[in-house]
Order: C-alpha cells, then sequence, then structure tokens
C-alpha cells in the first residue's frame, strides 16, 4: 500500500511530530517503500494462529500489591528535570 | 589487552593503574569515537557500557539529543550485579539513536570507526561497545540486543558478542526500545569471557515482570568436548557475500573436525522475519518512545501550549531514524491497519518460535551468518529498506527470544573480520558456549591486525 500526505498528516498527529516540508516527500517514499515490503506477510496463511504472543508460557507473574518507592529518585529526577519547582514538573497552563 | 578472566585476578592497586592508562589511551584515539565519555565506579575491573544502561549520577542519553541534560536516578539490574561481582562501570560507549541502526551512524555523538578500517561502520546498535573492544581500549563491555545489536557490531569489529535468551537478564533500567525483543548482553575478547561476564549479569529480578525463574551459572561448566549436533541451513546462507560463504565453509569444516554432527535444515524465508520484526520493534517503540515529551527529563524545547512543547521537543530532539519508526510504529497500531499489519505479525512470531522449536527438537545448535557481508562504508546504508533488509540473519532470535553468540571465524580478502553466530534453544546457554568454545579452540583463529 501507499503512504500519502493525508496519512502522513494523520501519523504525525499521533506522533505529536512535524516533519519538514522539505523532507515529506522522502519520508513519504520511505514509508511507503516499507510498508510494501512487509506486506509480503499476506503471503503466509494464519489462520487459526493465536494473535497475542508472548515470549513466556507461563504469563505475566503475580505478586503481593505492596507499595515501594525510593524518594530519591523522585527528588533526582525533579532536581535535573528541565523545569521544577516544589516537587511538580511544570507546564506551560493547561486551563485558561 | 588483558582478558576478563586475567583482570578479575588483579589488586585493587594494579587495577587502579591500569584504569589510570586505560583512560590515557582512550583519551589518545579521540577519532574512534568508541567512548562518549570516561567516567568510572569503584575500585573493580573497567567494564564500557553501552549509553542506554542506567548507571546512577551518569548523563545516560541512548545517543539521543532528547536526552541530554537527563542523569540516571538508579542503577540498572546489571550495574548493581557488576559492582557486586567487583567490577567497575568505566566509560559509556556510542550507539546509534535509541538503539534504531545498525551502523553507529545516528548517534546525536557522530560516527564511531572501525578499528579495522576507519572508513566503514562498527556495526550497531552496540557499535561503540563493539570498537572499544576490538581496539583494545576495553577489556569488555556491555551492549543491548533488539534485533542483532550486539551480535552484528561483534562480528563487524571482529570480537564475541553474545545474546541471552530473552527473559536470562534483567532489562531493569535498560533504555527500551521494543520491551519484547530487548536483552543486554557481553561484547568480550573471547568465549570464555562472555561466559564469566553473562553469569555476572544474568539472574532472577523482581524488577523485571518478565525476568525468568532461575540463576543458573555457565562459566565453571564449560565444556569444549561436548559432540554436539549442529544444523546448517544452506538456503539462508546462499544469499550473503562470497566472503561469509567462505567463513561459513571453513566453520563447517571445522565443527566436524571437532567431532560435532552437521546437519542440513530449512527454515522460512528471512524476509517473513523483517516484516514481523519491524511492525513489532516499531510498534513496541512508538509506545516506549512516547514517554519523551520534555516535561520530565532531557531536552525540553519550550511552546506556547503543552501540546506546542510536546510537538516542538520530539520533533526537535528525536533524529531522522527515530522519527521514521516512530511514524511506522503509529501506522501498524492505527485503527484500520492494526489486524493487517500489528496482529498479523504476532501471529507470525508464533510461526517463526514454533519453526525454531521444530528444528531444536532434533538439533543442539544452529550455525547462521551475522549479516550479509562484512563491515558496510560509511554512509552505504543511508536507504532505511536496504538497513532493515541487512538485518535478515539476526532478528529471528529477538522475535523467538532465543539466545545466541557471534564469534570471529575468518578474515575477508578486504581484511575485514568475518563473525558467525550460533543460536540454540531458549535457556539453552550452556549448550550455547560449550559449542562456541568448542568452535573456537577447533579454529584457534586470530584477526591480523
Amino acid at each position: 500500500m501507499q503512504v500519502d500526505d493525508a496519512l502522513l498528516k494523520r501519523l504525525e498527529k499521533l506522533s505529536f511530530l512535524t516533519i519538514d516540508d522539505e523532507k515529506r516527500e522522502e519520508i513519504i517514499a520511505q514509508l511507503s517503500g516499507i510498508v510494501e515490503f512487509v506486506d509480503n506477510l499476506s503471503e503466509l496463511n494464519t489462520e487459526n494462529v493465536d494473535e497475542n504472543f508472548a515470549l513466556s508460557d507461563s504469563g505475566t507473574p503475580t505478586r503481593e500489591d505492596k507499595s515501594v518507592c525510593d524518594s530519591a529518585i523522585n527528588d533526582d529526577i525533579l532536581k535535573n528535570a528541565p523545569r521544577s519547582e516544589e516537587h511538580f514538573f511544570i507546564v506551560p497552563k493547561i486551563i485558561e | 589487552m588483558i582478558t576478563l578472566k586475567e583482570a578479575l585476578a588483579l589488586s585493587k592497586e594494579e587495577l587502579a593503574t591500569f584504569k589510570k592508562d586505560l583512560k590515557k589511551q582512550i583519551e589518545a584515539k579521540p577519532e574512534l569515537n568508541a567512548y562518549i565519555d570516561v567516567n568510572n565506579v569503584g575500585e573493580g575491573v573497567p567494564i564500557a557500557i553501552k549509553d542506554n544502561i542506567q548507571v546512577k549520577d551518569w548523563s545516560v542519553t541512548s545517543g539521543s539529543k532528547i536526552l541530554e541534560g537527563y542523569i540516571a536516578p538508579y542503577n540498572a539490574t546489571v550495574i548493581n550485579k557488576l559492582t557486586d561481582a567487583g567490577l567497575s562501570p568505566f566509560g559509556r560507549t556510542n550507539m546509534d539513536e535509541f538503539a534504531m541502526g545498525s551502523t553507529t551512524e545516528s548517534s546525536c555523538y557522530g560516527i564511531t570507526q572501525n578499528p579495522h578500517n576507519a572508513n566503514c561502520v562498527p556495526g550497531g546498535s552496540s557499535g561503540g561497545s563493539a570498537a572499544a573492544v576490538a581496539a583494545g581500549l576495553a577489556i569488555a563491555a556491555l551492549g543491548s540486543d533488539t534485533g542483532g545489536s550486539i551480535r552484528q557490531p561483534a562480528a563487524f569489529c571482529g570480537i564475541v558478542g553474545m545474546k541471552p535468551t530473552y527473559g536470562r537478564v534483567s532489562r531493569y533500567g535498560l533504555g527500551a526500545y521494543a520491551s519484547s525483543l530487548d536483552q543486554i548482553g557481553p561484547m568480550t575478547q573471547n568465549v570464555e569471557d562472555a561466559a564469566i561476564l553473562y553469569d555476572i549479569i544474568s539472574g532472577h529480578d523482581v524488577k523485571d515482570s518478565t525476568s525468568h525463574e532461575s540463576n543458573e551459572k555457565v562459566s565453571d561448566k564449560l565444556d569444549a568436548s561436548r559432540k554436539l549436533t549442529i544444523a546448517i541451513i544452506p538456503e539462508h546462507v546462499k544469499d550473503a557475500s562470497d566472503d561469509i560463504k567462505k567463513g561459513y565453509a571453513k566453520t563447517v569444516e571445522a565443527l566436524k573436525a571437532a567431532g560435532h554432527t552437521i546437519v542440513e535444515k530449512s527454515l522460512m524465508d528471512g524476509k517473513f522475519d523483517i516484516s514481523a520484526y519491524y511492525i513489532t520493534a516499531t510498534a513496541e517503540a512508538t509506545t516506549n518512545l512516547a514517554r519523551y515529551d520534555g516535561v520530565r527529563y532531557g531536552n525540553r524545547k519550550e511552546g506556547e501550549s503543552l501540546h506546542d512543547l510536546y510537538v516542538r521537543t520530539r520533533s526537535e530532539g528525536f533524529g531522522d531514524e527515530v522519527k521514521r519508526r516512530i511514524l511506522l510504529g503509529n501506522f501498524v497500531l492505527s485503527s484500520g491497519y492494526y489486524d493487517a499489519y500489528y496482529v498479523k505479525a504476532q501471529k507470525v512470531r508464533h510461526l517463526i518460535k514454533d519453526e525454531y522449536a521444530k528444528l531444536f527438537a532434533e538439533v543442539d545448535l544452529i550455525l547462521s551468518p551475522v549479516a550479509p557481508r562484512t563491515a558496510y562504508e560509511v554512509g552505504a546504508l543511508e536507504d532505511p529498506l536496504e538497513m532493515y533488509l541487512s538485518d535478515i540473519y539476526t532478528i529471528s532470535v529477538n522475535l523467538a527470544g532465543l539466545p545466541a553468540i557471534s564469534l570471529p571465524v575468518d578474515t575477508a580478502e578486504n581484511g575485514m573480520p568475518v563473525g558467525l553466530q550460533l543460536i540454540a534453544n531458549a535457556y539453552e546457554e550452556q549448550t550455547l558456549f560449550d559449542g562456541a568454545l568448542s568452535l573456537e579452540k577447533q579454529l584457534n583463529f586470530k584477526l591480523n591486525s
């Protein structure tokens, strides 16, 4: 299948990315080439194959619901964050 | 360079002098660019660390501008295991941005040279780790392998690189690329050192829910005299370069001479592996990389609104290959395409895993190329699809969660190393290392440089 500019716009929105004008044509061609290649999977019969895949057959292990918190990690992250004040991350205003 | 086994016998005083000299040697060769910088933790044997493994208080950036300014607030489990065993994280090594690449060219720190030819890439994504060991500037290193990122640079640089079974080594503290495929592993000068370092970093970890519940060790039980049944896949090898074919033929003879039984087998066309891999890996990468939004860590580009801040931070912080994979991942996960691409790839993953399981009911190991040819010239893999196709021999191992080891077997006509890999069944690391040690001894191969 071919990727077009409308699809690229949708993917940019989903990705929180903008692709520069001068690169759009190139990336559309590259994505189209890759998608066309991976379309080869349709040659394989996967009828009745489980659609969920996990490497372990035993599933995700459960554990006791105990809270664990190393607050030094929080402190270090906040100290090195792009903007933080009083133990909060600062972002542009989101409510008028 | 002394081996890891030898270094583990050195005294604290000898190690201190050794590390001082090593730092000087690294700084004397800045053009190699294997290391991003050289910091040290503790008094132990120095181990180079890929730039996506958390070392507390180090800048750890996954080779990306978007993580400029981020300081790791904790140690990855593998780092705690290293220091507990008397080893020292020593220097962080260059890599493709977020481990997405096969050449180390997409790093924000610039390219790393292949120590055997400065015009060639060291492979990727763990290219800095491979180049450091190959150049005699590291005793051993840690890398990570999502689709061949330990084994391929090991082959291109002429060293040993091992990818453990999925779940053997904790991923806690590894900068995530594709969580169902990523594994940390050793990159060393020889097979025995790889087994020693694997033993140190492996084992169950409650902080990784996919960690395997066992702590079996291998290095104290290495046995090169075991006679194994080893599969060769002639159909796969026919598309490799003449240098790789020659190395493969030489290796098959060596394995026979060592008393192993060689049997011919087949596997499905590698083009399906590439498709299943790039759908799965980009889908998981898209999800994992959603966290880089400029709010909590790394490099923020201010915007007028929060949305603007997210988009500017990500558009200016990520490089081209990472953006491509995020866009692709969102494509295969998006409404209308999810079933045809993502779900289909998961089904194909079952087929790949089942095919290996059937094969390993009959054989102990598989001998396979690592890459279709020796190290590429800088800039030769600019086309992304071309680069993806070059992963043809390594990615099915990640899709099926198997262990594999790449080791040097020959020198190509152009003087570059030829590496091949042995693949074992899941959790059969002992068989993998025994077979690799037997091959290493039988070949007794030394690279020229």
